[in-house]
């Protein structure tokens, strides 16, 4: 038979049977809008994880080992931003007590643009350039009962005294590093002889992380580039579970839809089964059947699919604007540290995934109504309906 | 030409054992028409689907042109159905999701004929059985004796060498009915078509070169 024909006659088998077509088609549709929608959530709360834990302090990329100097070349096509920190570990005293804390030198205008623990103060502000202030932690003022305003002594790991500074805020992030054995000053306010230099790289959005760190790694061979993948672990760990848990649910969904579309099709099959018996007796070979029936299928699946990722791509585009608040249920969560809001946002798998396992659930679903009427025997099909 | 030799077909169910068939043997040349008649579950319907390769005897064979065509593949019989042979059943005959116009083009798709000479063979079919302006209905939208009408006309769009109808006239009143065989009968002639029709009509006897009657399996009669 022509494929042609056998098209036509397919479509006109499904046009004109449209009470049992329209029940295929909501399956699939609502099954991929519904995944293409759960891809993009998916998405969109790992990169609310890596938002939140890269922009609160850290970076996507963190560098050692550099030079003042090599430290601007960093900023190349891609990059957001490029924080340049000194920290050095003294002792915080006053009158009572002393705790050892790394103390970091910053420059406060760069670090409000990009970072988000300064939006972390409790108490006080967050010092601004210039100023001899420091920005210190919750539990180190709590150590040190340190109040905003008070002074505090800073001295080298031997005790000597190296200069006072002002209590300018009081921070808490929830993220124990963070919270504990560090604290902050304008990178002016640093004692002198602090040479450790650190570097935080902050990229723009869409910008490939890895091409980044190659490029950094072959400009500056001598220095320590590691991406948040390497540094974070858990976080990578994280990510990669949440794409397995969504490859299974994708894989579970399906599958019930696909045992749904095969028992309906098998019933539209059935319902048919004269017609086919009738065909069959005209000389329509077993393949040609079997293609037939295939093609149906195929023609609703991949109808029903491009329509079930339409309308998912529009309640994405819908949800991606306004976003999707879950604050309430991340309060303690440290991945969600900065913003518990998740916009969900669709890459090329996260689209394309849902209908092409449409598809191919729905010509395997297909298999067993096709098996099933190419082993009829027509005089058997014509004697029983 | 077309010979059975000794067909013979059992049928096994939940109720036993049932001889549908049982040492039928006769010959019919190109361009007879040949009429089985006998009570239902004589064995009637399941001579002409023997006849017409949709299933197989349990033992005898089926020469047609000297071929016996129950050895032939499935391929080669779905082929041979395909080109040689046309179907009426007693109803529900058309493929309702096609119009009567898309229904005759089925066989004449199946068997190569397209573009122009699908066409006018269309046109022509309508035409002989007065059916012309009725291209774009559905099956649903035809009377009984219409539908019967397009059904004849699919048989025979193809031109096949054997006409097979099972009850054709059984949801038809008798005038309607004997118009039609009738129809049938002389279209056949014409162009050669052995013509096989099950049925209980006594009216359509005399129209037939043969009448094979069955009982219980057996070929009881043959005038």
């Amino acid at each position: 038979m022509r494929f042609t024909f056998l098209l036509k006659i397919a479509a006109l088998t499904l046009w004109r049977s449209w009470r049992a077509s329209v029940v295929l088609l909501f399956m699939v549709i609502s099954a991929v809008a519904a995944l293409v929608f759960l891809s993009a959530l998916a998405v969109g709360t790992n990169d609310a994880m890596i938002r939140n834990s890269t922009g609160l302090f850290s970076g996507q990329i963190a560098g050692t080992g550099i030079q003042e100097l090599e430290a601007h070349r960093l900023q190349i096509p891609g990059v957001k931003q490029v924080l340049v920190r000194r920290q050095q570990e003294i002792l915080l005293g006053t009158g009572e007590s002393l705790e050892s804390v790394v103390l970091m030198g910053v420059d406060p205008a760069g670090e409000k643009e990009a970072t988000a623990y300064w939006k972390k103060t409790l108490a006080g502000t967050y010092p601004a350039s210039g100023e001899e202030k420091i920005f210190v932690s919750q539990d180190t003022a709590k150590r040190l009962k340190l109040a905003i305003g008070d002074t505090v002594n800073l001295l080298n790991l031997k005790g000597l005294p190296l200069k006072t500074l002002t209590i300018a805020g009081i921070y808490r992030t929830g993220i124990s590093h963070l919270d504990q054995g560090l604290a902050f000053c304008p990178a002016q306010a640093l004692p002198e002889g602090a040479t450790d230099l650190s570097v935080a790289v902050f990229l723009q959005a869409d910008t490939l992380l890895e091409s980044i760190v190659t490029q950094y790694r072959q400009m500056l061979p001598l220095a320590s580039i590691t991406a948040w993948t390497e540094f974070m672990p858990d976080l990578k760990q994280l990510i990669d579970l949440d794409a397995i848990c969504m490859a299974i649910v994708i894989t579970l969904v399906f599958a019930i839809v696909s045992v749904g579309i095969s028992c309906t099709f098998l019933i539209f099959t059935l319902k048919n089964l004269r017609e086919h018996g009738i065909m069959k007796a005209m000389g329509v070979l077993p393949g040609d059947t079997a293609l037939l029936l295939m093609t149906q299928i195929g023609l609703l699946t991949v109808f029903a699919a491009a329509i079930g990722t339409l309308a998912g791509f529009l309640t994405v585009a819908l949800f991606s604007q306004r976003g999707i608040d879950i604050s309430a249920f991340t309060s303690h969560n440290q991945y969600f540290s900065v913003s518990g809001i998740l916009y969900p946002r669709l890459t090329g798998p996260a689209l394309l995934t849902p209908p092409l396992v449409a598809i191919l659930f729905g010509l395997a679903a297909a298999i067993w109504p096709t098996i099933y009427i190419i082993r009829k025997n027509p005089a058997d099909i014509l004697r029983s309906v | 030409m077309i010979r059975l030799q000794s067909v013979c077909k059992l049928f096994i169910s939940g109720r036993g054992h049932v001889q549908a068939l049982s040492e039928i043997s006769f010959m019919a040349e190109n361009g007879q028409g040949v009429i089985l008649v006998g009570r239902s579950g004589s064995g009637k319907t399941t001579l002409l689907n023997c006849i017409g390769t949709l299933e197989l005897p349990d033992s005898g064979a089926i020469y047609y042109n000297g071929t016996d065509i129950c050895r032939l593949s499935l391929r080669r019989r779905t082929l041979f159905r395909r080109q040689e042979m046309g179907f009426v059943f007693q109803a529900g005959n058309l493929l309702p999701w096609l119009t009567v116009a898309e229904n005759l083009q089925f066989p004449l798709e199946l068997n190569g004929i397209r573009g122009k000479a699908q066409r006018g063979r269309i046109e022509e079919l309508l035409a002989t059985f007065g059916l012309t302006g009725y291209e774009k209905a559905l099956p649903v939208e035809l009377s009984g004796g219409e539908s019967q009408r397009i059904a004849f006309a699919r048989a025979i769009a193809h031109e096949p060498a054997i006409l097979l109808a099972d009850e054709p006239t059984a949801s038809l009143d008798s005038s309607t009915g004997k118009q039609l065989v009738e129809l049938m009968v002389s279209l056949c002639q014409t162009k050669g078509t052995t013509l096989f029709i099950a049925t209980h009509d006594q009216e359509l006897l005399a129209m037939a070169d043969t009448v094979i009657t069955l009982k219980d399996g057996k070929m009881e009669q043959r005038i």
